[in-house]
């Protein structure tokens, strides 16, 4: 999808847990990235999906990734699961909690995945095995790490399906997946994940494939289950309005790498790289006139084959010069705010004007 | 399925599509073929199957028309080394007697005539049997497969019970039967006959396949026009089944390359005079441990054609439904 | 459930009936069953002859009345004359059961190796195996199964007598299948270069010596096991089935079980030997019995309440493994008086059985096995082919879907990915194959027999057709027709407990 079509549902007030009941996040690290690259060699030529990125979370916080179709947010959280497919070259370090994930076995690798770091996935449809019981899938996942009883396992699964808000859970331990809702099902995943007390889930856009209504209380349930098992969230979406709504921190991509981070709310009133104000300009305002419009950026992202050098915004960028930015490729660098990087040449510039995302009206109105 | 889309509109299909590739849009046609010359069984297949097919025809002949091959597929004739094939492929360089056809390039038989006539005359009946087969049967599996995936209901219940009921025929059964009835009255009557007893997998195919499409929103919305149900089938629905079609083509044909082969051996398919490549192994199924080539000539034949055509239509398959390693059923 | 089941039946059996019918027509319009009569030199003997056709047949009534009247002495379980007068029922009796015995026995192995290689092609996609896996399959998919069986019956078997009469490996031939053998190990292998390269050599180097070993002493004109081979293939037996199920772990309780099933097998082997001279089928059959329940026994006992499930599932696998390596020797051993018996020429090419056959249970055993082989040989190998390219697609497909994903970010490994996701969803689709695959293979036994000479249900049908004789032609189709009823509807049932989606409907 691309960025231009968020819903203004930034300012949906959910009636349940919000981020600011929650538990703030603790000093304590859990995940750390750098310079991670990952290739996929093919028959056109080498991919370059995720070319170099950077970023870290703490226990209990929650950090959004945006950012356009195919700009490497599931191949990243993918190589942290260690689940890229075997044609995958990855570099640089994934460390958690200190130990590289790259350089363990993968012996070791999968004795986290599923117990330590846990993942829920886009389509709760398709993502449970359609011929076994929601209870042995769950249990399934408490045998594989821990040294208990098919029994114990089992009832572990019931206590969490109470947890995520099943009702009569006992019961539902031997429904099969397409006896169950697609809200059921996704709550079946958070389940899942949580069912070894994680460190760090990985949301991979899970509420996309739902009913709005649902999105929220699975949103609800995710602060909530996060609290209960003191885990980070990496929570990957389009929809900014969950971003504003539930991410403490925000990292956003483009072509493969980390154009802009910093915390949620500087970044949406601040920002200091133009794709993030093209992307906020793209949401309707509440106090929006009537023949405002929505301005989606124009153009679409470079090749990941053959990356052109510069920046690679710079073919859709109103603010793109002739020289740096078409030459050099900007680094993420620290920009006005504290803890605010962004990866522009000329992000002073957006901090000039009081509405950064006015470059893009004048953009997407000269183009019409 | 209920999947609800939170996003309020599709983006423009420019930015969407593209993904930044940088590709010129394809018509489905250059895109079939495009995939199609990719495969190299498929190119492998082709190349096989019209060699086959050109030898065939040009070699001796079609009806009044000569071919280059001099000698005739019925007349006898003295027998030279004992009837051994001449026909040579190493060079004479490599202790072979160099690439030559020789008198009798397949050899000959126990009165004298020349195997490699009779072959090319087998070969020829079979493609023809093949392809009566093919289309016959593919015709009529589409259209009965196409009616009951389109009207529900009592004719669906009613085709479905005649697919059933042949099925529950073996197949050779009920081509041994027709055949025999159909008798000495020619090749083209007998490709029909077992054109008419080979459409179910085509008839099972189809449907499937119309049955996902009328639920598709196009036709939902010329159904809604009250657009008559034969031109939907026809206008909306056939169009959509093409590439399922031409696949079962293929299939049907080398079922029936095999299906003829097999009658013909057992004795049930072509009647003399008409010859087909099984006929002849039936022929000289008693001279094969004195003369192994009048058994392995038309045999390497079948195979050849089978082959290719198997590479044909597994190459169309993946052309016209690149979705990888789809199971059919 | 049941009203599923009675709803399903209660159709096909409609079906079968107007099937029946429609068979019925063709067959009593197929030829002219006086045709022979014909032939006599007129006469009044030539006329009674006719007379006496026209009257066995009912010749001179309608087509239709003569199906009822088929109809309903089928249904009390008499099948009729043919158009010389004989009993169908005799001759049905005579013919259903090699023919089921070559039906089921090619059906079986197909599905069996078909799956399996199937399986293991898909899991190595792209590789070398892979690729020659999918050429095979395509090959043996194109062969006319006619040509085959009898390039087999007048090639292949005087061979191999030929060559049993004096079994030693030229070293050429040696070379050519441990390379072949090696080749496949090799691609078997993940990992680097260097690994699949060690274990080319290595299987290269110990198949060439195996082979050289056995041809020199004469192993091959007077074969068999020998507790050491058989104890070292339990063991293995029961590293390979836990290693498959639970993981390579020496001490872990399915481990213990399944080396204490091997140990219990090899005990038997020693212990039963006066029983296993010369046993008949029930023995057999009893034995196997009783191995399944001390295996579970075993399993039971060792694995604890943490891993009883897959306890009992190492040990009685390897249990039964045993048993079958048991057998197999048993057989290997009779191989050489059973050559005596048949004069040096064990491969045979007519017929189902050696006539009026006495013979230890072993020796009878090889008889039916020698004559077997061929024929299930070439009637497997287009549903080896077809069942080998479905398994491999429907693998391939459901490998890639999420659920599969989702069951290895739970961290399971590999292995039970494989097995408990992958292999259980794949393998669904396969069930509807085998309904329509033995169509094909009843139509294909035909040939078979033909080739090989067989008595029985192809003869049937052939002289029916030939002699205009629907009697015989509808005998066939009872069994043959009868065959694919019964597996639709079993494949239906089976896929309805296999997938829960199906229940509901
Ligand atoms: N196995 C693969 N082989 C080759 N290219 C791949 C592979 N997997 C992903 N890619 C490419 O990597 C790029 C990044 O993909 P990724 O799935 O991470 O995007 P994304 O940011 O998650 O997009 P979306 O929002 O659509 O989920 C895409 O261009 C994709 O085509
Ligand atoms: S570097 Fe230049 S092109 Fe890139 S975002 Fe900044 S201004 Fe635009
Ligand atoms: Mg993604």
């Amino acid at each position: 999808m691309s960025t231009n079509t968020e819903p203004a549902n930034g300012s949906r007030v959910h009636a349940g847990k919000t981020l600011a009941d929650s538990l703030p996040p603790s000093d304590e690290e859990i995940l750390r990235v750098e310079d991670l690259t990952v290739e996929f060699p093919t028959d056109d030529g080498i991919v370059h999906a995720v070319r170099g990125v950077d970023y870290s979370v703490r226990e209990r916080e929650v950090l959004g990734i945006v950012g356009e179709s195919g700009s490497g947010k599931s191949v990243s959280s993918m190589a942290i699961m260690g689940l890229l497919p075997g044609n995958a070259r990855v570099h640089g370090s994934i460390r958690y909690r200190g130990t590289d994930l790259l350089r363990m076995r993968e012996k070791e690798h999968r004795s986290l995945r599923g117990d330590k770091i846990a993942m829920i996935f886009q389509d709760p449809m398709t993502s449970l095995n359609p011929v076994q019981t929601i209870g042995d899938q769950l249990a399934e996942a408490v045998l594989s790490h821990h040294l208990v009883s098919r029994k114990q396992a089992l009832a572990r699964a019931k206590e969490m399906l109470d947890l995520v808000g099943i009702p009569r859970p006992e019961a539902r331990l031997k429904s099969y997946p397409h006896e169950f809702s697609g809200g059921m099902r996704q709550r079946v995943m958070i389940a899942m994940a949580i069912i070894n007390d994680p460190d760090l889930i990985i949301a991979d856009e899970p509420t996309t494939a739902l009913d709005v209504t649902v999105q929220a209380q699975i949103l609800e349930k995710l602060l909530e289950v996060k609290d209960e098992v003191n885990a980070a969230i990496l929570m990957i979406t389009h929809d900014l309005g969950v971003i504003a709504g539930m991410a403490h921190r925000v990292l956003v991509m483009y072509a493969g790498r980390p154009v802009e981070i910093g915390n949620v709310d500087v970044v949406f009133n601040q920002p200091r790289m133009p794709y993030m104000a093209g992307l906020l300009g793209s949401l309707p305002h509440l106090d929006a006139t009537e023949h405002e419009r929505l301005r989606p950026i124009v153009g679409t992202p470079p090749s990941l084959i053959n990356v052109p050098p510069g920046c690679p915004f710079s073919p859709r960028c109103p603010l793109a010069d002739d020289s740096a930015c078409v030459t050099t490729e900007p680094e993420l660098a620290p920009v006005d705010a504290d803890e605010h990087y962004a990866a522009c040449h000329h992000w002073s510039r957006l901090a000039q004007v009081d509405d950064p995302t006015a470059y893009f009206r004048a953009e997407s109105e000269r183009s019409r | 399925m209920r999947r609800t889309r939170t996003k309020p509109a599709q983006a423009p299909s420019g930015t969407d599509a593209v993904q930044g590739m940088g590709v010129r849009t394809r018509t489905q046609g250059e895109l079939v073929f495009r995939r199609f010359v990719r495969h190299k069984g498929a190119v492998a297949g082709m190349i096989g199957l019209g060699a086959i097919v050109l030898l065939a025809v040009t070699s001796i002949g079609a009806g009044p028309i000569p071919g280059w091959w001099p000698k005739d597929f019925s007349s006898t004739g003295t027998i030279v080394d004992s009837g051994k094939p001449t026909l040579s492929l190493l060079p004479g360089f490599l202790g072979g007697s160099g690439m030559q056809m020789g008198e009798h390039p397949f050899g000959q038989d126990n009165v004298g005539r020349d195997y490699f006539a009779l072959t090319m005359r087998g070969t020829q009946v079979s493609l023809v049997i093949a392809f009566i087969v093919g289309i016959v049967s593919t015709f009529v599996g589409t259209l009965i497969g196409a009616v009951a995936g389109y009207f529900r209901g009592k004719s669906e219940a009613a085709l479905m019970r005649l697919t059933d009921l042949v099925i529950t025929i073996p197949t050779l059964l009920f081509a041994g039967l027709v055949a025999v009835m159909a008798g000495d009255r020619g090749i083209v009557v007998l490709g029909l006959v077992l054109g008419l007893v080979t459409w179910t997998p085509t008839a099972r195919l189809i449907r499937g396949e119309v049955l996902s499409i009328r639920e598709k929103e196009f036709v939902i919305a010329a159904r809604s026009f009250g657009t008559s149900a034969r031109r939907i089938i026809v206008k909306h629905i056939l169009p959509n089944t093409v590439g399922i079609i031409i696949v079962s083509v293929t299939l049907a044909i080398a079922t029936a390359i095999i299906l003829e082969s097999a009658l013909s051996f057992l004795g049930l398919g072509v009647q003399p005079p008409d010859t087909s490549l099984g006929r002849i192994i039936h022929d000289y199924q008693n001279a094969l441990t004195v003369r192994p080539w009048l058994f392995y000539w038309p045999g390497f034949f079948i195979i050849g054609i089978v082959l290719s055509v198997n590479f044909i239509g597994d190459g169309l398959r993946d052309a016209f439904d690149p979705r990888q390693n789809r199971v059919r059923d | 459930m049941l009203a599923f089941i009675a709803r399903r039946l209660f159709v096909s059996v409609l079906v079968f009936l107007a099937a029946t019918a429609v068979v019925f027509v063709m067959a009593a319009n197929v030829g002219d069953p006086l045709a022979e009569a014909r032939q006599l030199p007129p006469g009044p003997a030539q006329e009674s002859a006719m007379a006496e056709i026209t009257e066995r047949m009912k010749l001179d009534e309608p087509v239709f009345v003569r199906y009822f009247h088929w109809l309903g002495s089928a249904l009390t379980g008499d099948l009729g004359v043919n158009v010389t007068g004989r009993s169908i029922n005799a001759m049905l009796e005579n013919a259903v059961g090699s023919t089921l015995q070559l039906v089921l026995a090619a059906t079986v192995l197909s599905i069996v190796i078909g799956i399996t290689i199937g399986v293991i092609s898909a899991l190595r996609q792209y590789s070398g195996l892979d690729l020659s896996v999918t050429f095979a399959a395509f090959l043996f998919y194109s062969l006319p199964l006619f040509w085959v069986a009898t390039l087999l019956k007048q090639f292949v078997a005087i061979d191999l007598n030929n060559w049993l009469a004096d079994p030693e490996l030229a070293l050429w031939v040696i070379g050519l299948i441990a390379l072949f053998v090696a080749l496949f190990c090799a691609a078997l292998v993940v990992g680097d270069r260097r690994s699949r390269v060690t274990t080319f050599v290595v299987a290269f180097v110990a198949m060439c010596a195996l082979l050289w070993a056995l041809s020199e002493t004469g192993w091959f004109a007077d074969p068999g096991l020998g507790i050491f081979v058989i104890a070292l293939t339990a063991v293995a037996g029961a590293i390979g089935f836990t290693t498959l199920f639970s993981g390579l772990d020496w001490h872990s309780p399915p481990m213990r079980a399944a080396m204490a099933a091997a140990i219990a097998g090899i005990a038997s082997a020693l212990l039963l030997d006066p029983v296993l001279r010369d046993p008949n089928l029930a023995t057999i059959a009893l034995l196997a019995v009783i191995t399944a329940g001390v295996c579970f026994a075993i399993g039971w006992l060792l694995g604890g309440e943490l891993y009883r499930r897959s306890a009992v599932q190492s040990a009685m696998f390897t249990g039964l493994f045993t048993g079958a390596v048991i057998f197999t020797d048993r057989l290997l051993q009779s191989f050489a008086s059973y050559s005596d018996l048949k004069g040096g020429r064990p491969v045979s090419t007519i017929g189902s059985g050696t006539p009026n056959f006495q013979g230890t249970f072993w020796q009878s055993g090889l008889d039916s096995l020698g004559h077997l082989a061929l024929p299930t040989l070439a009637l497997m190998l287009i549903s080896l082919a077809t069942y080998t390219r479905y398994t491999r697609a429907s693998m391939l497909e459901v490998m890639n879907q999420d659920y599969v994903r989702t069951a290895r970010a739970k961290g399971l490994p590999e292995r039970a990915v494989v097995t408990r996701h992958s292999l259980r969803n794949g393998l669904i689709p396969i069930t509807t194959l085998t309904a329509y695959d033995i169509g094909t293979v009843m139509g294909g036994a035909v040939v078979t027999e033909t080739v090989f000479g067989w008595r029985a249900m192809g003869r049937l049908l052939l002289d029916g057709i030939n002699q205009g004789d629907p009697m015989p032609i509808m005998a066939f189709f009872l069994v043959a027709g009868g065959a694919i009823v019964v597996f639709n509807m079993i494949a239906d049932i089976a896929y309805g407990f296999l997938d829960p989606r199906i229940r509901l409907s």
